[in-house]
């Protein structure tokens, strides 16, 4: 009798989620897909917090005409591609017009065609491999830069700004941090950069100690360390410090997280990163501090772009105002306006472009320090 | 010759750390033939709670007091917090299973880390947890080698964890019922060992000793995360395993070998293909000596 | 019921004083060097109501208080249960096939899917069932046949442009080679060396996914993988035959629908074949089976072969469901998965295993809307699903015991 009662029980489970998938009227949905358990938890949160905070600002400056409501629904994708797909197939069942998401390029990718076949437009704002947007899928957007932008501006920053002649390489083996490091490598080349060492870590390590001693017995001038997430960045800056290793510290845009520092500590003091050009100082970018700060702590780096993505996302449907996605897509490709990390036009792949200058970490901040076309920032 | 040495230095250090983690394990292991995954999960806690306590003390500004108290004090309570947390652990998940089939343990310890990790993420956050580290900031350098103070002190504190516990286990009337259980558990109830008294004791010490390798690890790499158990789990387990499991002296030496065979394969040879050398050496061990370097002669362990 | 209530009472006021120890640490001690215990009480106290309304029902059940319910439960399911018996069987299986084939046309996008991923992991628990639960072999790095699998088809077709259906049985005999790879060195081994060495071998072949950039595109992963190719005649123009993908997932649905009933069919024959007795024997005693002429050292590489070649035919079939493999997807989370189905359902048993992957899969959908708690929810529920029922959902039938559990 156990038996049939547990079988029961594990079968109503399963039934569960179709009873919930009924459709209530008159509200706008809006789905978000990042890793939420997972090691990637801590960035797949703050995309979370930003679509969030978007969807609240939006709806208390009017929300979209039509309807009471817009409620969210974010999914786990826990980076890895078989839950990705579950929850865009999940996300087309409860009805959902528009995506934000998915964090890992290898998410992304699978999950955008089972959402592309249903016509829902979806805005990464933290894929930056190129395949996710090269591949011609119809409703793929994305808000944040490109490995392949992003690589020559770290390569010219390098050459221009600290005036490098060697350089070491460290990736960790992942398809963004491996991407920009093989980007970075082929662009210092052309520059006229001598690369004495391109070595990789695994994902998950947390003991670099070996290849830092490689690289410090190296010397080169510039020590480029390209892994995924600011937590292995900051233990790999603190054994560097601590092994004594001379060069400069040069890392990309997934540091962009004030954990960074605080992990890192005095050992972060002097290093450069690169990341798209966000003022601090617009309205957009004051008005969402005001709001996401109180509630979810420091800025984080895919916070801005989640926020970012959510709101033109809410825009386009309502200057649509209808949620077909022939129309939301139209209205997509017309936005052409401030939001809070950068100016936003979508390109006609559904780039929204990159604007990549270097920051430079003093005290506890990031601070801009040089861009492309003028050089230093003073 | 320098490289070398240095490369000799960051292998010691790690490999300390990993005989820790598996000396719980094989302990675990020796006594009611159970592979703990969760135990990785031990490891973490000791971790945050040692962040914790840590942070407790810099707040109130003990710390710059007197750090040594302070840290001493951390110590003691984060390994106190382990073993209480492995004990109930034991009591919930584990012992009701005794007289099932081990896989059934084995996927109660599975369920349990996942569940471990997960409440250790959702009470602490999906950030990392910071360490106050600027304890051992210095160094020493000798030409291009270098050793900081913080492995000097990892590695010193860790020789006295194993040689207090080598004490226990071969020189004490608990360490001597603890071989008993492990032996024979009817046998040694028949002379009046609690086996449940001594399985719990097991327990606790193993996650002490997990915990105090986690705090280390905070204090050496400078933060704790949720998910930092697994990795390192897997790695001790597989030294637990290569020393020959339920074998102290061989899970020390496994930790070591399992270290040192990482930072080497890493240092000349590659760094991506660092966890394949592990496992070959490991697997090369256990082709030419099926049951570990010093494991005894187990005939017919089966699942 | 106040007595039953006696016997748990003090139990369950440590387990609870236990949790509270626990979780004020974590809550309650602040980096500021304060303390408090108000968050510490909220969610303790949370946890108290309700561990407390399911010992109250339980201790409510066990009194016999609830027999006007439980009753006419117990009733019909014994009801059921004869009619169960008194029906042969192959009505039921024909009624569980009439089900799975009209399921797609009631279920939606994302039922499908869900039922896609069950199916395919039956073909996988199955696949691994025959390792562990037949030839008795403790078996950690299954995950990586289905890898070897996926990316053969991904290879095969998106460097030399071979189909699906050719691939398949190429995905099969990879996987099958890299199974007897693994197995030759693992057959001296025994129990718990046997796991850390298919664990490494596991973790050996995800590396070299992750790093052989030449073959498998590292972590970049292989995009670009056709979908299932089916021909259907079209009789416009005479007789034409248009070769068009599959894309709809009922049709993937059905392929997995076939995949699983033919993974269970061999199964089932193997079970009852010589080959099964002889790893049966294996599993019980090896050294008698050795005695009594069973070559161990073939039934043992067999074990192995068969079992990586259903991880192979699934691997295939996930690459082409997906038209995108990456090595995120072949990690040891997932082979302990796996396993955790096989056992969580029951060894040997084919309907335990189906439930045991229905559960396991479904379980952390249908905890998506818990979010981040998703994970947490899982983990105890495998915990106190092993409690309650150690021997698996639906254990395998069995003939004698074995030597350690009559000393247990």
């Amino acid at each position: 009798m156990k038996k049939r009662v547990l079988s029961m029980m594990v079968m109503s489970l399963i039934l569960v989620p179709f009873l919930f998938s009924a459709v209530s009227a008159k509200t706008l949905k809006i789905g978000s897909m990042s890793p939420l358990t997972g090691p990637y938890a801590s960035d797949g949160t703050d995309i979370k917090n930003g679509v969030w905070t978007a969807i609240k600002v939006f709806e208390e400056a009017g929300g979209i005409p039509g309807y009471d409501k817009i409620e969210f629904f974010p999914q786990d994708t826990a980076c890895d591609p078989r839950q990705a797909v579950a929850a865009a197939n999940k996300l087309i069942n409860l009805g959902v017009v528009g995506v934000v998401g998915a964090y890992c390029s290898s998410s992304t990718i699978p999950s955008s065609e089972v959402l592309d076949e249903e016509s829902i437009p979806m805005i990464t704002p933290a894929s930056t491999h190129q395949d996710v947007t090269d591949r011609g899928l119809e409703y793929m957007f994305r808000m944040c830069g490109r490995d392949d932008d992003q690589a020559p501006a770290a390569a010219k920053f390098i050459k221009e700004a600290l005036g490098a002649k060697t350089m070491f390489i460290v990736d960790d083996k992942t398809t963004y941090s491996q991407g920009l490091a093989d980007g970075v490598r082929e662009a210092s080349k052309k520059l006229g950069i001598k690369i004495l060492g391109h070595e990789h870590v695994n994902q998950g390590d947390k003991d670099f100690s070996a290849i830092l001693t490689m690289a410090k017995q190296k010397n080169a001038d510039v020590f480029y360390m390209s892994l995924q997430g600011y937590s292995p960045a900051a233990m790999m800056t603190l054994q560097a410090k601590r092994l004594g290793m001379d060069s400069q510290i040069v890392t990309q845009d997934a540091v962009f997280q004030p954990k960074y520092m605080e992990v890192a500590k005095a050992a972060s003091e002097g290093v450069y990163l690169t990341y798209g050009f966000t003022d601090p100082n617009t309205p957009q970018y004051k008005a969402f501090e005001e709001r996401y700060v109180p509630k979810y702590g420091k800025i984080a780096a895919y916070a801005t772009y989640a926020y970012d993505s959510a709101t033109a996302l809410l825009k386009a449907i309502k200057a649509a105002g209808s949620t077909e996605p022939a129309k939301i897509k139209a209205e997509l490709m017309k936005l052409d306006y401030q939001g809070v990390a950068k100016h936003i036009k979508f390109g006609p792949k559904g780039d929204s472009g990159s604007s990549y200058i270097a920051f430079k970490v003093v005290g506890d901040k990031f601070v801009p320090y040089w861009e492309p076309a003028t050089g230093l920032i003073k | 010759m320098e490289y070398f040495i240095q490369q000799l230095i960051n292998g010691i250090t790690l490999g300390g750390m990993y005989a820790l983690i598996a000396l719980g394990y094989t302990m675990v292991y020796g006594v009611i033939q159970l592979i703990n995954f969760a135990h990785g999960e031990f490891f973490a806690a000791g971790g945050y709670v040692g962040a914790i306590a840590l942070g407790y003390f810099s707040g109130i500004g003990y710390m710059e007091t007197h750090p040594v108290i302070c840290l001493t004090a951390s110590f003691a309570m984060a390994m106190a917090y382990c073993a209480y947390l492995a004990v109930g652990v034991e009591k919930i998940a584990y012992k009701p299973l005794r007289k099932e089939s081990r896989l059934a343990a084995l996927l109660s310890a599975l369920g349990m880390s996942i569940f471990l990790s997960n409440g250790l993420m959702l009470t602490q956050g999906v950030y990392d947890k910071i360490y106050p580290s600027e304890l051992f900031q210095g160094r020493f350098d000798f030409g291009m080698v270098t050793i900081s103070y913080l492995q000097i002190m990892i590695v010193s504190l860790t020789a006295c964890l194993l040689v207090g516990l080598n004490l226990l286990v071969f020189k004490t009337k608990i360490g001597m019922a603890m071989r008993a259980t492990a032996q024979d558990k009817t046998m040694s109830a028949l002379v009046a060992i609690g086996s449940n008294r001594i399985i719990s004791l097991t327990f606790a010490i193993g996650a002490g000793l997990a915990c105090a390798a986690g705090i280390m690890y905070g204090l050496y790499y400078g933060s704790v995360r949720y998910d930092m158990g697994f990795v390192p789990g897997i790695k001790a387990f597989a030294a637990a395993v290569l020393g020959g499991i339920g074998n102290i002296t061989g899970a020390m030496l496994g930790g070591l070998i399992i270290g040192m065979v990482e930072i080497f394969g890493a240092g000349y040879i590659s760094g991506e293909y660092k966890d394949v050398f592990a496992f070959i050496i490991l697997i090369g061990v256990l082709y030419f000596k099926p049951n570990g370097i010093m494991g005894e002669n187990i005939d017919d362990t089966r699942v | 019921m106040i007595q039953e209530f006696k016997k748990v009472w003090k139990q369950y006021t440590i387990g609870m004083l236990w949790l509270l120890g626990l979780l004020w640490p974590l809550l309650g001690i602040h980096s500021d060097g304060t303390m408090t215990f108000q968050t510490t009480f909220t969610v303790w106290t949370y946890i108290l109501a309700g561990s407390f309304v399911c010992l109250m029902i339980y201790v409510i059940k066990g009194s016999g208080s609830l027999k006007f319910v439980a009753d006419p439960v117990s009733r019909a399911a014994g009801n059921i249960k004869t009619t169960s018996t008194a029906l042969p069987t192959w009505i039921w299986l024909a009624a569980g096939l009439i089900v799975a084939l009209i399921y797609p046309q009631f279920a939606d996008r994302y039922g499908t899917d869900v039922a896609i991923s069950v199916l395919l992991y039956i073909c996988l628990g199955l696949g691994l069932n025959v390792v562990v639960g037949l030839a008795g072999m403790l078996d950690l790095g299954y995950i990586a046949f289905y890898g070897v699998g996926a990316y053969t088809y991904a290879i095969l077709n998106t460097v030399y442009g071979l189909g699906f259906w050719v691939c398949l049985p190429l995905s099969a005999l990879t996987a099958c080679i890299a199974g007897c790879i693994v197995g030759y060195p693992t057959l001296r081994m025994r129990g718990d060396y046997l796991a850390i060495v298919t664990l490494g071998f596991g973790e050996i072949i995800r590396i070299i996914l992750n790093n052989w950039m030449e073959l498998t595109n590292g972590p970049n992963g292989i995009l670009g993988i056709k979908s299932i190719g089916i021909f259907l005649p079209v009789f416009e123009n005479g007789f034409t035959f248009e070769h068009f993908w599959m894309k709809k997932l009922q049709l993937f649905y059905y392929f997995a629908l076939g995949l699983a009933i033919v993974a269970a069919i061999c199964v089932h024959r193997l079970n009852f074949s010589r080959v099964g007795r002889a790893w049966e024997s294996i599993r019980e005693d090896e050294t008698a089976a050795e005695l009594m002429g069973v070559n161990t050292f073939i039934y043992k590489l067999l074990a192995y072969a068969i079992g990586a070649i259903f991880a192979g035919l699934a691997g295939a079939f996930f690459a082409a469901r997906m038209r995108f493999v990456s090595p995120e997807s072949f990690t040891f989370l997932e082979s302990a998965m796996v396993l955790c189905m096989v056992v969580l359902g029951g060894m040997g048993s084919i309907p335990g295993i189906i439930l045991g992957v229905a559960a396991l899969i479904a379980l952390p959908e249908v905890f998506r809307q818990f979010e981040s708690y998703r994970m947490l929810i899982f983990g105890a529920t495998m915990v106190i699903m092993m409690l309650f029922r150690p021997a698996g959902l639906i254990p395998a039938k069995r003939v004698g015991t074995r030597s350690e559990e009559k000393e247990g």
